[in-house]
């Protein structure tokens, strides 16, 4: 893993006698697309809300750069852009003020790097309008714009997905990753969109009722591992029958009118070799990726998230 | 990190830029032409040429009056024997008691501080309430200012637009006096009579100014108070309406209450501090100006201190 520009070290919250979020120790990697996910109330946005300072710790530490945000906010938060879920603007300023209002809270933004923001983000013909006049998908674009605006090394973003259309959301994907190859920003995000987060994040870490489940990267996922082999044929028991020889029975499955072997495509010349030689009439082999649903439902033991 | 000077500039935006507050000071300064309208009506029914011969008779009147002993008690008698002093100034002086001059429509723009108070309370019920209702407390509390930076900026932001309300107060009756009166009064005297039956001239500079002076007090303590209960309700209708209900009745309610000794330590009972001018008499007679300043004082830390704990130490969890 390359250097941590996160770290979370114990990080608790209990309110009454409710852990909402249990003790989670983990280090987010520089440089990558991290995901929470989790299903409705597993404790996401009290633990991002936690790391910006909107909620206080009940016990636990989260450090930015080296900074701890407890004991040093001010300083962490110069390390950090915010969205928390729909960005609210000031409706009665134009997106333009907005952006000098969360540019003065900062020493050190010019009037340049507004404008060079603004026309990143594609706002430059209507960032004069007032906000109240923008689509959801503006304002999502002026929040990102006010937040990457001091050029954090942390991008936070709490269910950024919500309320946004599929154009909204594939417009926000193709932004974030923009932002990690120009300006190297780390970017968190949280969400309870498996598909969404499948086709952002670099890693997820998996949270359920409080506590860290799992972390996994998705990039290995998509070339090792978690695969799964589809095979058509006209008689299944007897390929079940001829496969159970030659794999663990566990690892076979009949699945409407194929059957899955749970391998990766490495084994798909011996399967054939082995269904023709017996004779029997293959229609199809291919090779199927586990979907990350499949895989969160899995961990999280059939829970359904939405 | 967030300078002190930038985020009170932001908090300036926030007030300036929306078109309401230009309602308010719209509004104010239409009320204040309106009372000076009115106040020059008042006095041109009133007639003025004869002013010399009128007061020579009502001073006779009151002198017969006393002669007669009609006035029972002291009280009286001393208002009596001050207006035949008064009224003999004014003849000996050749100043028209009924003339208004530039410092009379100032003085009575004072009584207008209570308007400036509600429009000021008004504003502070918004500064942090209005952040949660519009939902960018989020985005302003994630950002190198801490709450308390953030706090002070919106109180100062406040404090700031009082100010400029008070001054265009000010500005505006000076205009209209100067408009209606013309600048010859602006040398008037103030006058009192002291303890020793003397007639003084003052400042009538320093007279408006300490009129304006006393008022403030009254902003100030109920402008923190819709400032607090924004912060720990955050609910603006919620600050307006309870900073509206203390101000309307409080007074009331001191005066209801006045037979019990406990009154005393009410902040309604301390705010009017005119109580403790020459002539009036204090809420409860044991009450004294520093006991009074002690109590505001004391009132004041101790909303100060809620508004911060309570917008410093609670968890943003909508």
């Amino acid at each position: 893993m390359k250097e941590a520009v996160l770290q979370l070290r114990n990080v608790t919250k209990k309110i009454g006698n409710r852990k909402i979020v249990d003790d989670l120790t983990f280090d987010i990697p520089a440089g990558e697309v991290f995901g929470f996910l989790g299903p409705n109330g597993a404790g996401k946005t009290t633990t991002i809300r936690m790391i910006v300072g909107l909620i206080s710790m009940t016990k636990g530490e989260a450090i930015v750069n080296g900074v701890s945000v407890s004991k040093n906010f001010e300083l962490a938060m110069t390390h950090i852009g915010a969205i928390v879920e729909n960005p609210e603007m000031y409706k009665f300023l134009s997106g333009y003020q907005n952006l000098v209002h969360f540019a003065r809270r900062h020493s050190g933004v010019t009037k340049q790097r507004i404008d060079e923001v603004v026309k990143m983000l594609g706002l430059q013909n209507r960032i004069h309008e007032k906000v109240k006049r923008y689509s959801l998908g503006m304002r999502q674009r002026l929040g990102v714009a006010q937040a990457i605006l001091h050029r954090p090394s942390l991008l936070i973003l709490d269910e950024p997905t919500n309320g946004l259309d599929p154009a909204g959301i594939r417009e926000l994907r193709d932004y974030l990753r923009k932002l990690t190859r120009e300006e190297g920003i780390s970017v968190i995000v949280s969400s309870h969109l498996l598909s969404e987060m499948e086709l952002m994040c670099d890693r997820v870490a998996i949270i359920q009722a409080g506590k860290l489940i799992d972390i996994r990267s998705l990039q290995e996922n998509k070339e090792t591992a978690q695969s799964k082999i589809m095979i058509e044929v006209n008689d299944l028991q007897a390929a079940h029958r001829l496969l159970a020889s030659a794999f663990d029975e566990t690892r076979l499955s009949v699945n409407g009118d194929q059957l899955e072997v749970s391998s990766d495509k490495a084994a798909i010349p011996d399967i054939a070799r082995l269904l023709v030689k017996a004779g029997l009439d293959v229609y199809g082999i291919h090779a199927v990726k586990k979907s990350l649903e499949e895989q969160f439902l899995e961990i999280t033991g059939g829970e359904m998230v939405v | 990190m967030s300078s002190l000077k930038q985020l009170i500039r932001n908090e300036n935006m926030k007030i300036y830029r929306r078109p309401r507050t230009w309602l308010m000071i719209g509004f104010l300064v239409v009320v204040l032409l309106i009372m000076g309208g009115v106040m020059k009506w008042d006095e041109s029914r009133s007639s003025s040429s004869d002013w010399k011969q009128h007061l020579t008779e009502q001073n006779a009147q009151i002198q017969m009056d006393l002669q007669q002993n009609k006035a029972v008690d002291a009280e009286s008698k001393k208002w009596q024997t001050n207006t035949i002093k008064m009224n003999e100034y004014y003849l000996d002086n050749d100043i028209n008691p009924n003339k208004l001059s530039l410092w009379d429509y100032v003085d009575n723009s004072a009584s207008l501080i209570m308007l400036v108070t509600i429009l000021t309370v008004i504003i502070a019920a918004d500064m942090i309430a209005a952040e949660f209702s519009w939902g960018t407390i989020k985005l302003l509390l994630v950002g190198p200012a801490s709450r308390t930076k953030i706090m002070l900026g919106k109180y100062v932001s406040t404090m700031v637009f009082a100010l400029l309300l008070l001054l265009i107060s000010f500005a505006v009756a000076f205009g209209i006096g100067s408009f209606l009166a013309g600048f010859n009064g602006l040398t008037l005297p103030h006058l009192t009579i002291g303890a020793d039956g003397i007639v003084h001239e003052g400042s009538m500079i320093v007279n408006s100014l300490q009129k304006y002076g006393y008022a403030i007090v009254s902003l100030l303590m109920y402008v923190t108070m819709a400032f607090m209960i924004s912060a720990a309700f955050r609910s603006s209708s919620m600050a307006i309406a309870f900073s509206l209900l203390f101000m309307l009745v409080g007074n009331t309610l001191s005066m209801i209450l006045s037979g019990y000794g406990w009154v005393k330590y009410l902040l309604f009972s301390n705010i009017d501090l005119t109580q403790y001018l020459e002539g009036s008499h204090p809420l409860r007679p044991e009450m004294t100006l520093s006991f009074s300043l002690l109590m505001l004082a004391a009132y004041y830390v101790v909303l100060q201190l809620v508004a911060w704990l309570l917008f410093t130490k609670r968890d943003v969890a909508t």
